[in-house]
């Protein structure tokens, strides 16, 4: 799949959920990159701050003001379609979620998350 | 024998959850206000229940994936962040209504403060969540939960008039608008969202693949009959006794009230019992669900198989929802009106429950030979086309029968 052949866009990747090598659910397929024409995918765009501009037309400007970018500094990752390993029922990817930056909020290092009383 | 024993033991795990504080306040109120005609209504939920959990056990069994996970997918983002935020909207407020009823049946059996019991339960269902594995928990619930089966022995004791029972399986329609509202109620409180959500969660919980397909089946054929049988049965002993003598069973210890008629004090026991556990098993259901879907919208890490240490925002999230839910039961509104409430709105949500998983259910590019053949398909679009209509006529029914209130 990777690089090569058509994909439904829509239908198979966008929203997809994000596996890393380990099994790891690491984020979603909030948006896809596509570069050239014809256009290919050249990565695909994971986090909270893509959200606004996922809102239907007449709510974008609202929802970027209560979580866009600016406001929470919410992230916005790149994901390079070569760490794209397989898309079967998910997408996986062929690294570990940590070199990419993904799932940080369920990272055990992370100060919020070290804090919780179990860890 | 010993696979059907386990089978079996699988089925009653798998019900555990499905009799709640809404079905249990629907019935008991139904049969006390209209006897026995408002079993066919029970019948209808529960066959749409069952049709619509196998496949929702089936997509998780062949994709590894529960519906909510797919839902952003199917619906879009803008569409799926409204279910989402109507689910756990609905789903909340059901936390608060179990808590409220697992509060006052614990009153009846110990007599204290309600707000205290409300805490204690809040407090017990944690404990239960950290001490014990996914599988242990859906088996509490679902074995001490069959101490339901009393209102089984109580209805052939009363020994009602069988033949006006089975007339009850008719289908009657009537312009009273408070009969409507209970159309409609009996019928929501069978298909809860976080019923279906929570059932195809579990199943990769439990790391389901096709070899628990026919489980799959089973559970919904057998298990969700078991369940409306329960639930039908909760009809006819209210309306043994309470329809003859005009009683409003308006509060939870009321259900229990015509087993202790039958059996004595040992009736009462079993039938609290039995409601405390269906409702406790509801509470963690409809809880979890709460958090899995935001987790299963955001791309988080989810389950409790992976344990808060693997997914603390998850772990987090199902604490913040408890709590919240247990807010909003000490600020001291009746239980039972909030379990009103949380019914006729998740009737709103409903189409925005189902439809997901019909489409995603059908779709042969997903689910390959295994999608919806022309039965689940027939059936899955009957009901869905049941559940539109009642959704357009839940709020104004709500509004004009003054929440059941008459």
């Amino acid at each position: 799949m990777r690089g090569e052949g058509e994909i439904l866009v829509v239908h198979r990747l966008l929203d997809e959920q994000i596996l890393d090598s380990d099994g790891k659910r690491c984020g979603r397929v909030d948006d896809i990159e596509l570069q050239g024409s014809p256009p290919r995918i050249t990565a695909l765009l994971v986090g909270e701050g893509l959200y606004p501009r996922r809102m239907p037309k007449r709510l974008r400007g609202l929802a970027r003001k209560l979580a866009g970018p600016e406001r929470w500094g919410a992230n916005a990752l790149r994901v390079p379609w070569e760490k794209v390993d397989e898309i079967d029922a998910a997408l996986h990817l062929c690294c570990k979620a940590e070199e990419l930056g993904l799932g940080e909020g369920d990272d055990p290092e992370r100060w919020m998350v070290k804090r919780l009383p179990w860890n | 024998m010993k696979s059907i024993l386990k089978i079996a033991l699988g089925i009653i795990a798998a019900l555990g959850g499905f009799l709640d504080i809404g079905d249990i306040v629907f019935t008991t109120q139904a049969g006390a206000l209209y006897r026995y005609d408002l079993l066919w209504a029970v019948a209808l939920g529960t066959v749409g229940i069952a049709v619509y959990a196998e496949m929702c056990g089936r997509v998780a069994a062949v994709t590894g994936r529960p519906v909510f996970d797919t839902i952003r997918m199917r619906m879009g983002f803008g569409l799926g962040l409204v279910a989402l935020v109507a689910s756990t909207f609905v789903n909340v407020l059901t936390v608060a209504a179990e808590l409220g009823g697992l509060a006052i049946v614990l009153q009846l059996l110990f007599d204290a403060e309600f707000s205290l019991f409300v805490v204690l339960a809040s407090i017990g269902l944690v404990i239960v969540v950290a001490l014990l594995p996914f599988g242990g928990i859906e088996r509490i619930f679902g074995y001490c939960g069959l101490l339901m089966l009393v209102f089984v022995a109580t209805a052939i004791h009363q020994g009602p008039d069988w033949g006006e029972v089975g007339r009850g399986f008719v289908p009657s329609l009537s312009d009273s608008k408070l009969y409507l509202y209970f159309v409609v109620g009996v019928f929501a409180a069978a298909l809860m969202p976080y019923e279906v959500h929570f059932y195809s969660s579990g199943a990769v919980e439990e790391g389901w693949d096709e070899s628990n397909l026919r489980e799959n089946r089973l559970n919904a054929i057998v298990g969700y009959a078991l369940g409306g049988l329960l639930a039908c049965t909760l009809v006819v002993v209210s309306g043994f006794l309470f329809h003859p003598v005009g009683v409003n069973p308006a509060d939870l210890g009321t259900a229990a009230l015509p087993a202790q008629g039958a059996f004595g004090e040992t009736g009462l026991l079993l039938a609290l019992g039995g409601i405390l556990f269906c409702v406790g098993g509801a509470a963690i259901d409809s809880s979890f669900s709460a958090s899995y879907n935001l987790a299963q919208f955001l791309g988080w890490e989810w389950g409790r198989y992976r344990g808060p240490r693997k997914a603390p925002r998850f772990t987090v999230s199902w604490l913040l929802f408890l709590f919240l839910a247990m807010l909003i039961v000490l600020t001291g509104i009746n239980p039972v009106e909030i379990t009103e409430y949380s019914v006729v709105l998740a009737v709103v949500a409903l189409p925005l429950t189902y439809f997901p998983i019909l489409m995603i259910a059908g779709d042969r590019s997903f689910m390959g030979e295994h999608a919806n053949g022309r039965i689940s398909s027939t059936l899955g679009w009957v009901y869905f086309t049941v559940i539109v209509t009642l959704a357009i006529t839940a709020i104004p029914l709500l509004l004009m029968t003054n929440g059941g209130g008459g």
